[in-house]
């Protein structure tokens, strides 16, 4: 028994340390000033999401349970939204309107519930429309369960692809060993729906036994991004990883994205979740940030205003506090640039319906970058 | 990467296992513990169900050894902030803190958002926070004590 221990622990702790193998293959390039910023809105701690309307003004998101109706610099509180579990990670999360909203007025939102199976909560899509500053006709269209009192990885991101598919995300949770990899479970998954939350019939796991047939692609640890790039139309993602390992994703149909059998990250004590990177079987990413940037919100830019960023990609840097954009040569990653050094923790990023690109600042609000 | 002091000194602390003759350290690890659980102080079991909610919700900006990131996230292993200004400290894991702080003699201006806690749980990572790495507190906070602390 004592020899048994002695190999046992020596073994433990061989095993346990280790450290961040840092990706430095493309380095990033320091700022180059040529842009101001104008504040759109200020005074909005955790501004986690944001939709413009056709007539200009603004939701955005706040992660403690507020909507703000945004116009010419005035918010106005939104009514009647419903009870949001403001815990860890968890709150108010993402908002998209209907790519045909100027015709039925649907607005989507992700927010950590409180409702159905167990104590704490998960995350939660519904839609409703606007009126008179109030949220009216809401209709609860995917509950992830079942709910705990973990503060980590709720996601969420919402969109719309081409074909007027409705995809959002969420994170496992706290329960990486449980449910990324299960799909018979909720979380760690990018879900499918039909814009009224209906199934749809050619979804990858429909017709498996016991399986969460909303499910798209699964084997995510916690996705705070989805874009569709224009040039392809498929769905861009990104997650973030444990220490070290965030993610862009391609996201395929019924593709397992790997988390926690396969990872560029470590855990945050140094010890190994898995000493693999690349697996038969499993996606790999396009990219991986090896520190962590943390990265929250993601879009593509299209716009003519900003010349030398059209075409490539934007990622907002939570924990270096910054935007970056990640140049593109097609699907393969080029070259890296930071934006907006030093801003703030940046949550959100969108281009506007005017070609403006609007970044969700925490403790700032909404800023617009305008090129000199 | 193993280092070979690590290595040492887990040869080290494994061989006076090997000679310190505690034949029962294995095999009745489950008495052993019930009878450790049975002997905690109240501050003791607060410290261990605080380093749970440490793991949940502070390891990914403050680390896992406490000393943050030295540009953003404060550090809280010997943070002199941490030690002055104890009804702050309550207040800012149960509300959020902003705004410019100095933390040994460094200043940090970042959000940390508010958690959703309850008394219990902020007592509890307060607790632990303040006994843990180089930290020593034997004043245990309780969860009235968070209760008194008002937005």
């Amino acid at each position: 028994m004592k020899t048994l221990s002695l190999l046992f622990f020596s073994f433990f702790i061989f095993n346990c340390e280790a450290q961040l193998k840092t990706n430095d293959a493309i380095p990033l390039q320091e700022e180059v000033k040529n842009y101001s910023f104008e504040t759109v809105v200020d005074g909005i701690n955790n501004p986690w999401g944001m939709a413009f309307l056709p007539d200009g003004s603004l939701l955005v998101t706040e992660k403690s349970g507020i909507l703000y109706h945004v116009s010419k610099g005035t918010k106005t509180e939104v009514k009647n939204l419903p009870a949001v579990y403001n815990r860890g990670q968890g709150g108010l999360l993402d908002i998209v309107l209907h790519p045909k909203y100027a015709e039925n007025g649907w607005i989507y939102i992700t927010y950590a519930s409180t409702e159905g199976e167990g104590d704490g909560g998960n995350t939660k899509l519904i839609r409703a429309k606007l009126e008179n500053e109030s949220l009216t006709q809401i209709e609860s269209l995917y509950k992830c369960g079942p709910n705990t009192t973990k503060g980590q990885h709720f996601g969420s991101r919402i969109l719309f692809d081409n074909a007027g598919y409705l995809y959002f995300s969420a994170g496992e949770r706290g329960n990486h060993f449980v449910n990324p990899q299960d799909i018979t479970r909720d979380n760690g998954k990018i879900y499918r729906l039909n814009d009224d939350g209906s199934i749809p019939k050619d979804n990858p796991f429909v017709g498996q036994a016991n399986a969460k047939t909303a499910i798209y692609s699964y084997g995510h640890r916690n996705p705070q991004g989805l874009a569709i790039n224009p040039k392809t139309g498929e769905i861009w993602e990104h997650e973030h990883g444990p220490q070290g390992g965030d993610e862009i994703n391609i996201i395929k149909k019924s593709a397992n994205y790997g988390w926690p059998v396969v990872t560029y990250g470590i855990d945050y004590d140094n010890s190994i979740i898995s000493t693999e990177q690349q697996k038969a079987g499993i996606e790999n990413p396009i990219y991986y940030w090896a520190p962590s940037i943390a990265p929250s919100g993601m879009t593509f830019v299209t716009s003519d205003k900003y010349p030398d960023w059209k075409g490539h990609l934007l990622v907002g840097s939570l924990k270096f506090q910054y935007l970056e954009l990640v140049k593109l040569d097609g699907n393969k990653i080029i070259g890296r640039q930071k934006i907006a050094a030093n801003i703030g923790r940046l949550r959100s990023v969108t281009q506007g319906p005017d070609g403006y690109i609007y970044i969700g600042v925490e403790g700032k609000g909404i800023l617009k970058i305008i090129p000199n | 990467m193993i280092t070979k002091i690590n290595m040492g000194l887990s040869l080290l602390f494994v061989t006076a296992l090997y000679f310190s003759n505690t034949t029962t350290f294995m095999d009745s690890k489950k008495e052993y513990l019930s009878i450790k659980e049975q002997q905690q102080t109240p501050l003791q079991k607060s410290i261990a169900q605080g380093k749970e909610i440490y793991t949940d919700f502070c390891i990914q900006c403050h680390m896992a050894n406490g000393k943050g990131n030295g540009s953003t996230f404060p550090p809280l292993d010997g943070s002199d902030w941490l030690k002055k200004k104890i009804t702050e400290s309550i207040h800012a894991v149960k509300y959020g803190q902003k705004g410019e702080i100095t933390v040994n003699q460094k200043k940090f201006n970042s959000i940390m958002p508010p958690m959703g806690l309850s008394d219990e749980e902020v007592a509890n990572v307060m607790n632990y926070i303040q006994n843990s790495w180089t930290n020593k507190s034997q004043k245990m906070i309780t969860a009235k004590q968070v209760s008194a602390v008002k937005p």
